[in-house]
């Protein structure tokens, strides 16, 4: 039983599963990279700034022994007053080595939840205060606490419309190199596939014309492989054996 | 009691040297010194040497021997210039222009009657809002332009901020004289060898104020104060205070420096009223202290509610008097304030009718330039009379410096003051272990509009103290 070839063939199916592929494979790699960045970014700037915090901490701590010992508590409250003015630092209390409340930087006043919390810890910890926010806290001891113990609350709701900021960012380059990545695929699929469609149509009309076939298509001129097939089929065609096939 | 606006009017007062902005300062030996650098070392001055380094500007930590850059402009030989930051614009605009004002009533009358030794006394005056970021500006610009010294600054978050800066320039032997302030940093070491006081501190007010209260049953104090530096000062007093009598501060509200008249004082009031205190002392300025005391008389705190003399006691007063509506007295029966210069009402004492004489004789204004926002004054105060003060003991010890104006000369001609009468009762003494002139402190309350020596606490509070 003979039959006739279609009267128009393309190479759809394999054009769809390799866009398919692509669009899998720089899908993998977007998700997975971007879940890696996301990650990194987060925990890094975290860090970042959790570290700064402490640091600070830990500068107005070597910075307010003398101070303390003067008892000049307005000198101490004007060097805190400063530090707020850093970004993303939004509170700083001193307690005294008996765990008052020596200077501080609330307003209309101290949050219950500062007055109930231990004024000696220097360990990060979350807090969130009524009606300002979430913070990050941390602490660092004045004579090894003796003297007191600094602590800085470093505003988590900046931090993390910072980190979104950053991670935006990154997604947003990440996407643009998926997109540009994608079309640049499929434009070299294409490149591949459209001399293939070629030789596909030529062998079609080599197939309809029943070995009277065309000897001057412009796919025989071409000097790669689909070229070389194409003069292989229309040699097949007259009747010529396959080099190399006996 | 107010005065008439004269907020527009040209200067009429002795001469003034008004600047506007300050510019970037050069040292030759060490770079570029910015604004923001000496800013910068100020904090780093506050923070000590090993964080100075890293807080220097731009990677470059300023050297202990860094020389004041810029154009030196040596005094002209009939002046003698003082350099002055003070608070002409915002909500406190008030305190910077009544000490102003006394102080050019008593150099008026000293420029007119030949200046001291032969030269004019001039004041260069530079706006700083009661901010200390440019306070600190203005006085890199004063000691650029080579004022003889610093005189009349206003507030303690300014002053504090600038104290780091004589001393790290120390060798310019610039010192600040008679700030309007009575907190502990320029009394007591590191900085107090960079300052001289006239005023009580804020310690003696509020120990004063405290020890009344005890002693009339009111042992509960809160304290409502500016989230700074001079808050924390009167804090700090009305504890030291309180712990001398076996208490502890029984609540504690604070308010933004900068806060206005309108705005809410509710969340404050609020909390100090949880604490049920017998008395509550503000530690702020007239504005927010005004604020406070409508809305806790409005939300049924009735308690004496003291402020302290930076308060701006005739500032405060017309504030209240206009907001309540039918009764100018409606917000001021539980008012008591202290004062660090007697009553101005008081003509018996001697030096009253000499500054309220040379305060209508002058009546100096702040010069055109620098009024951002107009300010009705009042004809007499309580700061124009500590101005007025001020400038007549500051006169005292220019007259005492012989021969050229000299820096160097300063310390000699302070110390030599001893027991120099002022016209108020106390007499005055310096020495390198005292640099604050007057100790005495009064207290007033309000009767009739205006503010009265209180003689009898018993009497006006604790009846009344039934709330």
């Amino acid at each position: 039983m003979s039959t006739n070839p279609p009267s128009e063939i393309r190479i759809k199916r394999l054009f769809r599963r390799t866009r398919f592929g692509i669009f899998v494979l720089f899908g993998v790699i977007v998700v997975s990279t971007s879940t890696l960045s996301i990650r990194t970014v987060s925990s890094q700037l975290s860090e970042e700034y959790e570290s700064n915090s402490a640091n600070i901490a830990k500068n107005i701590a070597d910075s307010s022994v003398d101070i303390l010992l003067n008892r000049n508590l307005a000198t101490l409250q004007s060097l805190i007053d400063q530090f707020v003015e850093i970004q993303s630092i939004r509170y700083i209390y001193i307690t005294s080595g008996t765990g008052e409340i020596l200077t501080h930087t609330f307003v209309p006043g101290v949050p219950d939840v500062i007055r109930d919390s231990d004024p000696f810890a220097t360990e990060p910890v979350e807090r969130s205060l009524p009606g300002m926010g979430d913070f990050v806290e941390v602490g660092s001891p004045i004579l090894a606490g003796r003297a007191g113990t600094v602590h800085v609350g470093m505003d988590l709701d900046l931090v993390r419309l910072k980190i979104q900021r950053a991670t935006g960012q990154q997604m947003y380059l990440i996407c643009i190199i998926l997109i540009v990545g994608i079309l640049g695929s499929i434009w070299f699929v294409k490149l591949a596939v459209t001399p293939l469609e070629e030789l596909l149509s030529y062998v079609v009309g080599l197939a309809r014309r029943s070995g009277d076939a065309t000897t001057d298509a412009k796919v025989l001129e071409r000097d790669d492989e689909i070229g070389e097939m194409a003069r292989l089929m229309l040699h097949a065609v007259k009747g010529g054996t396959t080099p190399g096939a006996d | 009691m107010s005065g008439s606006r004269r907020g527009s009017r040209p200067s009429n007062g002795p001469p003034v040297h008004a600047r506007g902005p300050a510019r970037p300062i050069t040292p030759p030996s060490a770079g570029p010194l910015t604004r923001r650098a000496a800013i910068r070392a100020g904090l780093a001055g506050l923070l000590g040497a090993p964080f100075a380094t890293s807080l220097g500007a731009a990677g470059r930590p300023l050297a202990p021997g860094l020389r004041w850059g810029g154009r030196k402009r040596p005094q002209p030989d009939d002046e003698i210039v003082l350099g002055v930051s003070s608070a002409f614009s915002g909500p406190s605009r008030g305190l910077g222009t009544e000490l102003y004002r006394g102080a050019m009533s008593c150099f008026g009358q000293v420029n007119e009657q030949g200046g001291v030794n032969g030269r004019r006394i001039v004041l260069k005056l530079l706006d700083d809002g009661y901010q200390p970021d440019p306070c600190v500006e203005n006085t890199i610009q004063l000691m650029e332009d080579e004022v003889f010294l610093l005189f009349g600054y206003v507030g303690t978050p300014t002053v504090t901020r600038v104290l780091p800066l004589l001393k790290m320039f120390q060798e310019r032997q610039m010192y600040l004289f008679f700030p309007f302030t009575g907190a502990q940093p320029q009394r007591e070491p590191p900085y107090g060898e960079f300052a001289f006081n006239l005023r009580a501190s804020y310690d003696q007010e509020t120990a004063g104020l405290v020890d009344n209260f005890v002693r009339i049953g009111r042992r509960r104090i809160a304290v409502f104060y500016q989230a700074d530096a001079y808050g924390r000062s009167g804090w700090a007093g009305v504890r030291t205070a309180l712990m001398r009598h076996g208490e502890k501060i029984a609540g504690e509200a604070t308010y933004r420096r900068g806060t206005q008249f309108t705005s809410v004082m509710r969340p404050q009031v609020e909390i100090l009223r949880e604490a049920s205190p017998d008395a509550v002392i503000c530690v702020g300025a007239y504005a927010a202290c005004a604020a406070f005391a409508r809305d806790a008389m409005d939300l049924g705190l009735h308690v004496p509610i003291a402020n302290l003399s930076f308060v701006g006691s005739e500032n405060l007063l017309s504030l209240l008097a206009g907001a309540s509506r039918d009764d100018p007295a409606y917000y001021t029966p539980w008012l008591v304030n202290s004062q660090v210069v007697p009553s101005y009402e008081d003509t018996s004492i001697p030096v009253v009718p000499e500054y309220r004489e040379l305060m209508a004789r002058y009546d100096p204004q702040v010069p055109e330039h620098l009024v951002v926002e107009s300010y009705d004054p009042f004809p007499n105060s309580f700061v124009s009379l500590e101005g007025y003060l001020d400038a007549k003991l500051m006169t005292a010890v220019l007259r005492r410096i012989e021969g050229t104006p000299e820096r160097g000369k300063l310390n000699d001609a302070v110390f030599s003051v001893r027991n120099y009468d002022l016209g108020i009762g106390e007499r005055v003494s310096f020495g390198p272990d005292r640099r604050q002139g007057l100790q005495s402190v009064y207290y007033t309350v309000v009767e009739d509009g205006r503010f009265v020596t209180l003689n009898d606490w018993e009497a006006k509070f604790s009846e009344a103290g039934a709330s």
